[in-house]
């Protein structure tokens, strides 16, 4: 088998297998049950429009997706490293590349399980109105390149700093950051450079596209700008995870 | 030559590291590399299994360049580095499939059973490595450096966390397979009995480079005191002289202790055993030249580095 399947193989199974890595999938559907039965059972929030309840579910799956790619992503390699199970690894006939690669591959593979996971509460939340094939269509079209370029870009990170503890840290503000703009309020958004912000930045496309989408009912050609800016951050996160492999720190 | 390094310097940011280490070791022997914590001995190992580059200097492991030839070389040599990690939730024959896949080897489950056999893991394959002792876990690593069935292996700290009967059960697989497959063994150790019981040449580091590399016999066959013995009998012997073989002389003999000469041509072990033979009662031996422990200390003290 090629190696950069093995090595996501292998980790996918640390994924689904460890007790680590269902820890946070378990954390994941416990956090979407609570805002689930608080979007249908409290008596302000079931007032909301049922496209509002699935625009606020999709926007906390990626973002549990962004900060679970982002955990991953740091620990994948300097964990391996702090943990003494790097260097055999590293000491077998395959390249770092290729160890990289299968190790961005399991990113995939443990958004794929989160995903699995959201559908359920995505489906509770969005089966009594008109926008759930929607809902799942563009969580994952867009959902997907924004949670994997937060991994990929962790995981080289986690390769170039060679700490769990400095690429988490420096992953995660980076994360904060891109979602900052849903803290900032209407006001700073509608500023000159919070316009600028919301053009360049992969996470305000990714929600935006979701509230066209699934509030405002616009079609799919109006957001393939939003699309390319999603696609692009990506494109730019996999070819810094891959080109980390020359980085390595021992 | 299955080893050749020479005059290897390296520097980690400004600091340097390695400073004029040499080594050669040949097909089928096992080579000790001795020097206190920080001397340079898992960087040197690291060098040489393509880990990390060279500064200065030639390396040259089963003839290839690890620097440009890591990935051919890896294929060829076994390596258990100190402290290796495993992967807890895993399986320890889920584990070597895993890591014999990495080779491209797919080992039957016959294979897989004697490979733990091998490493006296009978049993554990099953069990998930974050439930064994450190002991099993040396195991398991050894068992994974012998994976690719390698021309060289790379052993840093082998023995570490091993009881004594463990200790000599990986003694005598390493004599094993020097003997009987020619294994070139490049064993890294701060424990002078393991090189004292494994290693026919010795190497020596201190603060980054080779303070003395050669055979041992022959390193301490040219120090003070070499070939003198003092040994305490059980009770008096007659016609003591008669039963020396040939070479040894009696120099002294002092109540219980008698000290005697044996020319660098015999094998001490084989002269003990005549000794015996001829009811020589022996209680203690004394080497007087203080052995491989003494050469080590004198050397590492010297370099200010012990």
């Amino acid at each position: 088998m090629n190696p950069i399947l093995l090595i996501a193989r292998k980790e996918s199974g640390e994924v689904l297998g460890s007790g680590r890595g269902l820890g946070w999938l378990t954390l994941l559907a416990a956090v979407l049950s609570v805002l689930s039965l608080l979007l249908v059972s409290d008596t302000e929030l079931s007032l909301l429009d049922n496209a509002q309840v699935v625009y606020i579910v999709m926007g906390t799956i990626t973002a549990l997706g962004g900060l679970l790619a982002v955990v991953l992503g740091s620990d994948a390699w300097a964990g391996e490293r702090e943990r003494g199970s790097l260097i055999p690894l590293l000491l077998t006939p395959v390249e770092i590349t290729d160890i990289v690669l299968g190790k961005m591959g399991a990113q995939g593979i443990a958004w794929g399980s989160a995903y699995l996971v959201a559908l359920p509460y995505l489906w509770a939340v969005g089966s009594s109105g008109q926008n759930l094939a929607q809902a799942v269509l563009y969580l994952g079209l867009f959902g997907t390149p924004l949670v994997l370029g937060f991994g990929f870009y962790a995981l080289g990170l986690s390769v170039r700093l060679g700490s769990v503890r400095a690429a988490l840290l420096a992953s995660l503000t980076t994360l904060l950051l891109a979602a900052s703009p849903l803290l900032l309020g209407p006001s700073l958004r509608q500023s000159a450079v919070g316009k600028i912000f919301d053009a360049v930045n992969p996470f305000s496309a990714v929600l935006n596209t979701f509230d066209s989408v699934v509030v405002d009912s616009q079609p799919f050609t109006l957001q393939l700008g939003r699309l390319a800016v999603v696609v692009a951050w990506l494109v730019v996160a996999a070819w810094f995870g891959r080109a980390s492999a020359r980085s390595v720190k021992l | 030559m299955l080893v050749q390094v020479d005059n290897l310097g390296l520097s980690i940011g400004k600091v340097p590291i390695l400073k004029g280490v040499r080594l050669t070791m040949d097909k089928g022997e096992i080579y000790g590399l001795l020097g206190p914590n920080g001397a340079g001995k898992s960087t040197t190992l690291s060098v040489l299994t393509g880990l990390r580059r060279a500064d200065s200097g030639t390396v040259r492991v089963l003839g290839l360049d690890p620097a440009t030839q890591a990935r051919e070389l890896r294929r060829s040599i076994g390596v258990l580095a100190e402290d290796s990690g495993f992967y807890g939730w895993m399986s320890a024959a889920a584990y070597l499939r895993f890591m014999a896949n990495l080779y491209g080897i797919e080992p039957s489950p016959e294979t897989l059973a004697q490979q733990f056999a091998l490493v006296g893991l009978e049993g554990a394959e099953g069990k998930a490595i974050a439930n064994f002792s450190r002991g099993m876990k040396q195991r398991l690593g050894l068992a994974r450096a012998l994976l690719n069935d390698p021309q060289l292996l790379i052993l840093d700290e082998p023995t570490n966390g091993l009881d004594p009967r463990g200790r000599r059960d990986i003694h005598d697989l390493l004599i094993r397979l020097s003997v009987e497959r020619e294994v070139g063994i490049l064993l890294c150790t701060h424990l002078l009995d393991d090189v004292d019981r494994l290693c026919t040449r010795v190497g020596i580091i201190g603060e980054g480079s080779t303070l003395i590399e050669g055979n041992i016999a022959e390193l301490l066959g040219t120090r003070p005191g070499a070939g003198l013995y003092r040994l305490r009998l059980g009770r008096r012997i007659e016609g003591m002289v008669d039963s020396l073989p040939q070479g040894v002389k009696l120099l002294a003999q002092e109540g219980d202790w008698v000290h005697l000469y044996l020319p660098s041509s015999l094998i001490s072990s084989e002269v003990w055993r005549t000794l015996l033979d001829a009811g020589w009662d022996i209680v203690e031996i004394h080497g007087e030249s203080g052995g491989l422990e003494a050469l080590y200390l004198e050397l590492t003290e010297k370099e200010g580095v012990a």
